[in-house]
């Protein structure tokens, strides 16, 4: 609970100030504001009439609501704009560098944002300091990028080239695109009319794209938590398990997985679950010496015969 | 009921910014409820001097200052807390608006809220101020899965030496590293520390995911300078294979491998079925081009070919 409570205090120091300035203040407009639940602005509000303003004790917050609109009476010294700690310039200006350096951003947008950095480098002063000790840098294909972006914003069907690494494969569909979001990589996720079902695709495989005249109608979804991570196998997913040497250990990194039992000689034997197993016949094969496929068989086998199809290759050459 | 610990912080940071003068500890003791119910020296101390640090980390200036009778006293001068002026246009409002969603991770997520609520606080226009303002479709989203990475951020900016197991990536065994954190930095989703190795004497690239346990800090900070450009990427580009200084020559089957026809220097149809390719050669591509299995074969150099076909004898081998 302590971070709560950190969260708590830092939003209720900058909400005497807010409140200040607008007395008779709508409720759920200052909770839009502060980005929270009009219940946690209440909760907030039960607390500041006890805090006091001075140390004598006996001059308490005067903040009073009737649940509907807030009402301040203080003096005016009581709550000046506090300068930003080094968390929190660190936090907002390495977002709003790295957010500043997608190709595929508009160019208002980008315009604004290294704006606003600038006026908040300045007015964080020491405290931006720290924000040099972190930096991110999104990939993303610009071209790409700005003719999904335009999709979404007119609500345009688009058609895709789209490369499939798990069939080596680039295959034509036509997507509905729903929103662009950027987890390292960017990706699009769309409705996809090919396999009427909703699609993730990562715009570094997009290798032809068109905006079509049709309006895109994808049906009304439910938008992903993407903080589980964006592979989120299902438990009726068939099981692969693979066994890896030292050398395979970042097979781990790579794959969600559901267990990474440590094995005697410094691999590790990971069971992981995915819809389609013979996609992982790229991994069978590049793991070479360093790793083999336990389970299922079929998917072992599948690479043993694509190693010696090619193998035949180089015996005549 | 115990008072809440929000309601403790407040008051002592409206207190602390109140006054004119130094409290003393005695002082604050006395006007502040959760003080005055704290059980006993030692736990109105502790209390106290966490509360401190806490007001420090959410950005309170506090002074400590000594007075005529020789005791401590505290204070958070308006001057050095005030945020200087700051005018943000609704444009720049809604793109900071946009920035601040992107941590995925809960102390930087809560910072970055925060900053916008004191922002908002002195001024900043609201999202609802303008409403011709189409924001990008865009959701960025900047991953933290690392348990490393707090304790990593913190260090790096308090510049406090930290001591962790490291696996390197084809390493059987973790071993101890001892390192001045310099910054982290994220790239294609994962995050990397740059620093100081001390035992190795050597400016040292980690990929966070590969620390194995808990990261420890050490005490006091360390003073040797950081420098201005730490070259994280160039260096996790090499290891994965794309500072390539020569090229390959391959053939591949019509209508497979498109990422390889995505990078290659020059495709020469063979009407055959097959393409011939030029494409870099750099760390890493042996494992690439097996993946693609029968409808690739190295032309040359002969160690690559090599390398391949050594992989391809290990698969079919089982």
């Amino acid at each position: 609970m302590a971070a709560n409570a950190i969260d708590q205090t830092r939003r209720m120091l900058s909400l005497v100030t807010y409140l200040r300035e607008r007395p008779g203040a709508h409720v759920a407009d200052v909770a839009r504001a502060f980005g929270i639940t009009e219940d946690e602005l209440i909760s907030d509000l039960d607390v500041l009439p006890m805090c006091g303003t001075s140390f004598r004790g006996g001059d308490l917050l005067d903040i009073d609501t009737d649940g509907d609109r807030i009402w301040w009476h203080n003096p005016d010294d009581v709550a000046e704009p506090l300068r930003l700690a080094a968390d929190e310039a660190t936090a907002l200006l390495v977002a709003a560098r790295a957010v500043a350096t997608l190709p595929g951003l508009r160019e208002s947008d980008r315009d604004a944002l290294l704006r606003a950095t600038a006026k908040l480098e300045a007015a964080a002063g020491e405290a931006a300091g720290a924000s040099a000790r972190l930096s991110v840098t999104f990939e993303s294909e610009g071209g790409v990028f700005a003719e999904v972006d335009r999709a979404i914003s007119e609500r345009r069907r688009l058609w895709v080239r789209y490369y499939s690494p798990a069939r080596d494969e680039l295959t034509e569909r036509e997507v509905d695109p729903i929103r662009l979001f950027a987890v390292g990589h960017t990706y699009m996720e769309a409705w996809c009319r090919l396999s009427e079902a909703r699609r993730t695709f990562r715009l570094d495989r997009v290798a032809e794209i068109r905006i079509l005249d049709e309006h895109a109608a994808p049906p009304e979804l439910e938008l992903r938590d993407l903080s589980a991570g964006l592979v989120q196998p299902s438990a009726d997913d068939p099981e692969v398990v693979v066994e890896v040497g030292p050398g395979g250990r970042w097979v781990a990194e790579y794959y969600p997985h559901d267990r990474a039992e440590e094995l005697p000689d410094g691999g590790l034997r990971i069971t992981l679950r995915t819809p389609d197993p013979a996609s992982l016949r790229r991994l069978a094969l590049r793991l070479g010496s360093d790793g083999r496929i336990v389970a299922p068989p079929e998917l072992a086998d599948s690479a043993r015969t694509a190693a010696a199809a090619a193998l035949a290759a180089y015996e005549g050459v | 009921m115990a008072i809440a610990k929000s309601e403790r912080l407040m008051n002592l940071a409206l207190c602390l910014l109140g006054t004119r003068r130094p409290l003393s500890k005695r002082e604050l003791r006395g006007s502040i409820e959760a003080y005055l119910e704290a059980s006993g020296d030692d736990a109105f101390n502790r209390m106290f001097e966490r509360d401190k640090d806490d007001l420090r980390e959410l950005g309170l200036v506090i002074e400590t200052v000594e007075n005529l009778e020789g005791e401590t006293g505290y204070l958070a001068r308006r001057d050095s807390n005030r945020l200087p002026p700051i005018t943000l246009d609704a444009e720049e409002a809604a793109a900071l608006g946009l920035a601040a969603k992107v941590w995925q991770q809960a102390r930087l997520a809560g910072a970055a809220s925060g900053a916008l609520q004191k922002l908002r606080a002195a001024g900043m226009p609201e999202a609802g101020d303008s409403y011709d303002i189409q924001p990008s479709a865009l959701e960025p989203r900047i991953p933290v899965h690392e348990a490393a990475f707090e304790p990593l951020m913190l260090a790096c900016r308090d510049r406090r030496p930290v001591v962790f197991d490291y696996r390197k990536g084809n390493a059987a065994r973790p071993e101890t590293r001892q390192v001045e954190p310099w910054t982290l930095e994220c790239w294609r989703g994962h995050w990397y520390l740059a620093g100081w190795d001390r035992d190795r004497g050597a400016e040292r690239v980690f990929r966070l995911s590969r620390i194995t346990g808990k990261v420890r800090s050490r005490a006091g900070a360390f003073t040797a300078p950081v420098p201005d450009v730490v070259t994280v990427r160039e260096t996790v580009e090499s290891w994965a294979g794309e500072t390539a200084t020569r090229s390959a020559r391959i053939r591949l089957r019509a209508g497979c491998g498109y990422p390889l026809r995505a990078r290659a220097q020059a495709v020469t149809e063979g009407g055959d079925g097959w393409d011939e390719l030029e494409i870099p050669y750099g760390h890493g591509l042996d494992a690439w081009l097996v993946e693609f299995g029968p409808d690739v074969v190295v032309l040359e150099p002969a160690d690559l070919r090599a390398d391949v076909v050594e992989r391809l004898r290990a698969v079919a081998k089982g």
